[in-house]
């Protein structure tokens, strides 16, 4: 087991080449969990991407045991005993456990794939680890979370030492980030290594042996231990200043009417969901991904026809819904994927601010553009949100992606909605645009709007809703009120119990 | 302008290249200089004759030619572009510009009517029959998902195949004058032949005009309306749209119809301008071309306009290259050449992006 030093690492990244490491030097020793903290795009990714051989260093070298090593490819990096976890993962749906774990590297006979071998081998590493896994399921009937299991796996099973998980928990419940937990402690106990990439402070310090933080490219803190410091100190570390406010209560606004009603609907991906929400609440629909909340979510703003039950906006049935219907009737949508479903890349930010309300004032005068209004209000919403930079006429997709949901939240907000519905609302963003766009959630709900918020992360869903809504295999599967929420309950509510 | 620069580089590259082949293969730079000299002076008037006291008509022959033939390239071109903005690939421009050709043919040369109403209605018909033709593959796409790439290339070879290949020869061809067999069908009646603009030195016409107002007007009804934003909207990010309320199948159909008449009116231009009936083949396959004046024109109709002069020009100076012994195809080849340079166009991005680096650095 080698320990690793990378040192000196400088990269500039993108098409603008900004400074993603600036002379980041990072040791690792066998046996290690090293937490690596940091906002979205301080470089905690990037960094371990050139550990793993996908990104090679403008400047600075990598050591195993001394000596350098130029990490080409992830084959290289894996030679030497890194295996890296994804994201995203990287799994063949069609295929099964034991197949994707020897992709690549197939045992042979006569020529061809020898998938008892195979089986054998993958079932040791198994068992080696402690693994309960059943190698012969194909990888698409697997939950999230033995997914992952099927991706360490794959890294084990080829050797490696040392393991780099990036942002591990973002799809599990909380039971199964606990299994993961225990999974790595086994392993840094027979003294392979294990670097967990997160932004959840929580979860840091509950896994690591050491933390290390990065800020804007440069590692701020190291050698850390989870025993002498708090959330509020690396938070602290993570954005630069002291003044982190700590998540602000719900102060529980007055509620209102219905808005939004849902009695006994069915559509696909939908079972028979029953759910209201108020003026002046926001409802959390929490779950595993996958579970009907974001058709949920579909069916409300108009995008996905439903086949039985009733939908009714502000006390009124809906025999059908339109986008444009929904839109009418106060709906507004920050929609889970940003670059596909709100947002246009190549047009201007002043244009994309007009979406969904291209043919009202102040975005048209009769049948043309009202070039003015529209340039007017953009600026106003630009300054009001602090959306950088201020350039109405920018490329949306030149913004980054905090800026650009930052302006896609304003201009549904600029709506005057009477429902909000936001699914994965500060996903990718680093801490500062989550608080504003949380703030803003907070603030609309005050001023008597009804929110429905599908997050698939539970923190987020417990930091916002004032009451949480679980959905499970198309179904709502209890609903608590905020103060009365226990968090294993709801994980098991989420697992279908 | 600085989304032309690729289109603008691929072009003097092509030029370029064209240049030293010739160089190559015909003896020496001098040779090419004179066919390149030649197609320039065919192309955009023989200025050097004029102004050793030769007559306007020296410029007048040569501009006229190109006008007459950029017209029509723009109106495919327009066709293409107007899809493309959707995000539709019309190959089927050849196809609806037949249709549009057969209609304005038989329009022209069936009734009897004043010109001010002969002639639109000639024009409205090739529009009509175009855009008819276009809705087809729409429709397919919108109820079957049929992809208009595979549909529009079928239904023009389902032109070729009841157009030229039968009603064209056979119910529709001209009756034979006297010993002499005509081909073609019959020709059309003056009240419905475009007005010419320079009287009876060149076959430059009204449809060198409309191709113009054509392409303005597109400008302004992409650029400048709420509808025309949705259009691009569409073509940009159809769920974006989708999600924001746009109709995204009425206004792919919308648009597909515009296409399928900007092409139809090119056929329409073809008959009524410059042949005066449907021949017994189309002569260039402007539908095609069309393609390429969307692509080098950044599908945006000025740069479709830019583009088809350039190129309208250089095929009508393309033919005097022959005294030099270079094969009147050229132009075809410098436009394929462009085609092929905008098409990696990334090529031309990424080069432009580090030569701005360098200067900053």
């Amino acid at each position: 087991m080698p320990s690793i030093c990378l040192e000196h690492i400088t990269k500039r990244c993108g098409p603008t080449l900004t400074l993603a490491l600036d002379d980041v030097s990072l040791e690792l020793q066998p046996g290690e969990r090293l937490g690596l903290i940091g906002e979205n795009g301080a470089g905690k990714s990037t960094l371990m991407n050139v550990l793993y051989g996908l990104y090679q260093p403008d400047l600075g070298s990598v050591r195993f045991d001394g000596s350098a090593v130029a990490l080409k490819s992830p084959r290289e990096a894996l030679k030497r005993g890194v295996g890296m976890v994804q994201q995203h993962f990287t799994l063949v749906p069609t295929l099964t456990v034991a197949e994707n774990v020897v992709l690549g590297a197939e045992p042979l006979k006569n020529g061809l794939i020898d998938i008892d071998r195979a089986v054998r081998e993958v079932e040791e590493t198994c068992r080696r680890f402690g693994f309960a896994l059943n190698v012969r399921a194909t990888v698409s009937d697997l939950s999230v979370g033995s997914q992952q299991k099927v991706e360490i796996v794959k890294a084990l099973h080829r050797g490696a030492t040392t393991l780099i998980l990036d942002e591990p928990t973002a799809v599990l419940t909380p039971q199964e980030a606990d299994e993961l937990f225990a999974v790595t402690r086994t392993l840094s106990g027979a003294g392979r290594s294990v670097v967990l990439i997160s932004h959840k402070l929580k979860e840091v310090l509950a896994f690591a042996t050491r933390i290390a933080v990065l800020r804007r490219g440069k590692k701020v803190a190291d050698h850390l231990v989870p025993a002498q410091t708090s959330p509020e100190a690396l938070a602290a570390l993570m954005v630069g200043s002291e003044s982190v406010a700590a998540v602000t209560a719900s102060k529980g606004a007055v509620r209102g009417a219905p808005v939004l009603t849902l009695d006994n609907l069915h559509a696909r991906g939908i079972d028979g969901v029953s759910l209201t929400v108020h003026a002046g609440e926001i409802v959390g629909l929490a779950g595993i991904d996958g579970n009907g909340q974001r058709e949920l979510a579909e069916v409300v703003t108009g995008l996905r026809p439903w086949t039985r039950g009733t939908v009714s906006l502000g006390g009124q049935p809906m025999v059908a819904l339109t986008p444009a219907r929904a839109k009418q009737l106060g709906v507004a949508h920050i929609p889970e994927d940003r670059q596909w479903r709100a947002m246009v890349g190549d047009f201007s930010a002043e244009e994309n601010v007009a979406l969904g309300r291209q043919a009202q004032a102040p975005f048209a005068k009769g049948l043309f553009i009202d070039f003015r209004g529209r340039r007017e209000r953009t600026m106003r919403l630009l300054d009001a949100h602090d959306v950088r930079p201020r350039e109405p006429g920018k490329r949306m997709a030149e913004l980054s992606g905090g800026n650009q949901q930052k302006l896609i939240v304003a201009r549904e907000l600029d709506a005057n909605p009477k429902l909000m519905v936001a699914v994965q609302p500060t996903r990718g963003l680093d801490i500062a645009a989550v608080e504003a766009v949380r703030a803003h959630l907070r603030r609309v709900r005050d001023e008597g709007c009804a929110v429905l918020l599908v997050s698939l992360d539970l923190d987020e869903v417990l930091a916002l809703a004032d009451r949480v809504v679980v959905m499970f295999e198309g179904k709502a599967n209890g609903e608590f009120p905020r103060a009365a929420v226990d968090e294993r309950e709801l994980g098991r509510r989420m697992l279908g119990a | 302008m600085k989304r032309a620069l690729p289109s603008i580089l691929s072009v003097v590259t092509a030029f370029a290249v064209c240049f030293v082949a010739i160089a190559l293969t015909r003896g020496g730079f001098g040779v090419a200089a004179d066919a390149y000299g030649a197609m320039l002076w065919g192309a955009f008037g023989d200025w050097p004759r004029f102004f050793d006291g030769g007559q306007v008509g020296v410029l007048l022959r040569p501009l006229g030619e190109a006008g007459t033939k950029a017209a029509i390239l723009t109106l495919t071109g327009l066709s293409v572009a107007v899809a493309f903005r959707v995000g539709l690939f019309n190959i089927g421009a050849q196809g609806q510009m037949m249709v549009g050709a057969l209609a304005a043919a038989v329009c022209g040369a069936g009734m009897s009517l004043p010109a001010v109403f002969h002639l639109p209605l000639c024009l409205l018909a090739a529009a009509v029959g175009g855009s008819l033709y276009a809705l087809i593959a729409a429709e397919l796409k919108r109820r079957r998902g049929v992809h208009e790439v595979i549909s529009t290339i079928m239904l023009n070879w389902i032109a070729v195949a009841v157009i030229d290949n039968w009603l064209v020869v056979g119910p529709l061809r001209a009756a034979a004058s006297g010993d002499n067999s005509v081909s073609g069908t019959e020709e059309i009646a003056n009240t419905a032949a475009l007005p010419l603009l320079l009287g009876l030195s060149s076959r430059l016409n009204l449809g060198f005009i409309l191709a113009i107002v054509l392409a303005v007007l597109l400008t302004v009804w992409l650029q400048r309306t709420r509808h025309g934003y949705e259009w691009r909207a569409v073509g940009l990010g159809p769920e974006a749209a989708r999600a924001a309320g746009v109709p995204v199948g009425r206004r792919m159909l919308e648009a597909m119809a515009v296409s399928g008449a900007l092409a139809g009116l090119a056929g329409a231009v073809l008959v009524l301008g410059t042949e005066q009936k449907y021949p017994a083949t189309l002569g260039a396959p402007y539908g095609f071309d069309g393609i390429a004046m969307a692509l080098i024109g950044q599908g945006h109709p000025l740069g479709v306009l830019a583009t088809s002069g350039l190129f309208g020009a250089l095929r009508a100076g393309g033919t005097r290259m022959q005294l030099f012994g270079v094969h009147k195809s050229f132009p075809e080849l410098i436009q394929g050449l462009a085609l092929l340079l905008v098409a990696g166009k990334l090529i031309w991005v990424a080069l432009l992006s580090r030569l701005a680096r360098k200067g900053a650095a």
